[in-house]
């Protein structure tokens, strides 16, 4: 493929970032979930 | 979702459900479906050859983007508009700006690449781009605001107000290509005069990505507004133990006179 | 009992100082960032935006001032010599010689449009740098035999574009 570093890289650059900033965000999310009672979170 | 449990007594439910399962499973799917359709099965283009491929992932980054930051403003507007000044349309909008900008920097980032290719410039002072930047740039000042201390309503109220003023500039952006001369082509899809100017599998393969995008978008901000009410519920646990302490405190001083 | 409030050198759990600034300073180096997009946008929009056929009728479309001139590269008009590319521009029937100091990047080719930033001299733009502006339109590849075909024919002539 002609330009593919560019063309790879750009998803790369897309799905890269997105699933670092879900990874993030999730596993803070999982960490505060430890600290906080189930009555505290409407969606449980 | 259930954790292990915590201290080993009770266990507690993380942010995920059935409906973010449902939502990340067909994401991905679309983000798979996205990738063969994007890279191996549409044409090249006539003009600007493989560098094409870069629109599957960019415009659909920049609608999430504008999806994300509208969501955030029609939250901020319920917020301030509705007696209840309920704080879960302000943790909606929270969440959709913080993923609206994560899609905005990657529009930007994939737009330079895109235009070093066709353009053969990776930047340069356009109307839409500096427009697109100035977006970025006004939301990313809306999450500072955010943190900028203060009680869970005073955060609301004066960053609705910012998200209102914000998303203003949507239009604004989508038409500089219309009303400055710009480098950057016109819409293909939202375009006022008639059907897009796209090739069969092109405009499939767009289409695929607009839905990928939209069901990532929504499987993130239901993670983080989640996220947002664990942050919300131990700021106020904070608060509430931090002044049972203090009342502790000063019935022991009451006490020792 | 006392509920008086503590200093906040004694507030249990209070964010640092260095916390509380972070925020700030993000935001104070958010709105530099903003202010440097618009000023940096608006010097840049010194330099009049001007078509071929405006070069010498529209007020600040002069010669030997700095200008964004838009035209499409007429064909057959290109060539390369000791790094220097010549070609012909054109909008609405207009022409206009261009010279720039180096080989344009980008999709650059017969009958695509550009945008070439420069200044006018004795009639013929010196170009400082180019931009390949490319149309809405997306065609699949493999229709270009066609107008290989027709080109083949010596029939091909650019169609114009904005």
């Amino acid at each position: 493929m002609e330009d593919a570093g560019f063309v790879i890289g750009s998803y790369v650059v897309v799905f890269g970032g997105i699933a670092a900033y879900a990874a993030t965000m999730i596993s803070r999310a999982r960490r505060l979930a430890r600290r906080v009672p189930d009555a505290d979170k409407p969606w449980t | 979702m259930a954790n292990a449990p915590a201290g080993g007594i009770t266990p507690t439910h993380d942010t995920g459900t059935r409906a973010t399962q449902v939502f990340g499973t067909l994401a991905a799917l679309g983000v798979a479906w996205l990738c063969a359709f994007g890279l191996l099965f549409s044409p090249a283009d006539r003009d600007q050859r493989e560098s094409v491929r870069i629109m599957y992932v960019h415009v659909p980054s920049a609608w999430v983007a504008y999806l994300a930051f509208g969501v955030t403003a029609v939250a901020s507007a319920l917020y301030l508009l509705r007696s209840s000044h309920s704080l879960t349309w302000d943790r909606l909008a929270g969440a959709s700006a913080e993923i609206g900008v994560l899609f905005m920097g990657v529009t930007l980032v994939t737009g330079m690449l895109w235009g070093r290719l066709s353009w053969g410039v990776f930047w340069t002072w356009d109307a839409r781009l500096t427009s697109t930047a100035f977006l970025f740039v006004t939301f990313l000042g809306y999450l500072a605001v955010r943190r900028l201390g203060g009680t869970q309503h005073q955060r609301a109220k004066r960053s609705a107000v910012l998200a209102m003023l914000g998303v203003l500039e949507i239009p604004l952006v989508h038409f500089s290509v219309r009303l400055w001369r710009s480098l950057h082509q016109d819409a293909t899809v939202a375009r006022i005069e008639g059907d897009p100017d796209l090739d069969g599998l092109m405009l499939f393969s767009l289409f695929v990505g607009l839905i990928a995008f939209t069901l990532l978008y929504v499987w993130l901000v239901i993670h983080r507004q989640r996220a947002l009410v664990l942050e919300d519920a131990l700021e106020a646990h904070g608060l509430d133990a931090a002044l049972v302490e203090r009342r502790a405190e000063a019935a022991l001083q009451g006490g020792g006179r | 009992m006392d509920l008086t409030p503590r200093t906040s050198d004694e507030v249990a759990g209070a964010p640092s100082s260095r916390r509380r600034w972070i925020p700030l300073l993000a935001l104070a180096l958010i709105v530099v960032a903003g202010g440097v997009l618009v000023t940096r946008f608006l010097t840049s929009a010194v330099d009049y935006y001007c078509n071929v056929d405006e070069i010498g009728v529209r007020s600040g479309c002069d010669e030997g001032r700095s200008l964004r001139v838009q035209g499409t590269v007429e064909a057959g008009s290109v060539s390369t010599e000791r790094g220097v590319t010549a070609f012909t521009m054109a909008f609405n029937e207009e022409e206009l010689p261009v010279r720039y100091n180096g080989v344009p990047g980008g999709i650059f080719d017969e009958c695509i449009p550009v945008v070439v930033h420069g200044s006018i001299e004795r009639g013929v733009l010196q170009g400082t740098r180019v931009e390949v502006k490319h149309s809405s339109e997306y065609v699949d590849e493999n229709e270009e035999r066609l107008d290989d075909a027709v080109e083949r024919s010596g029939a091909r002539r650019c169609s114009p574009q904005a």
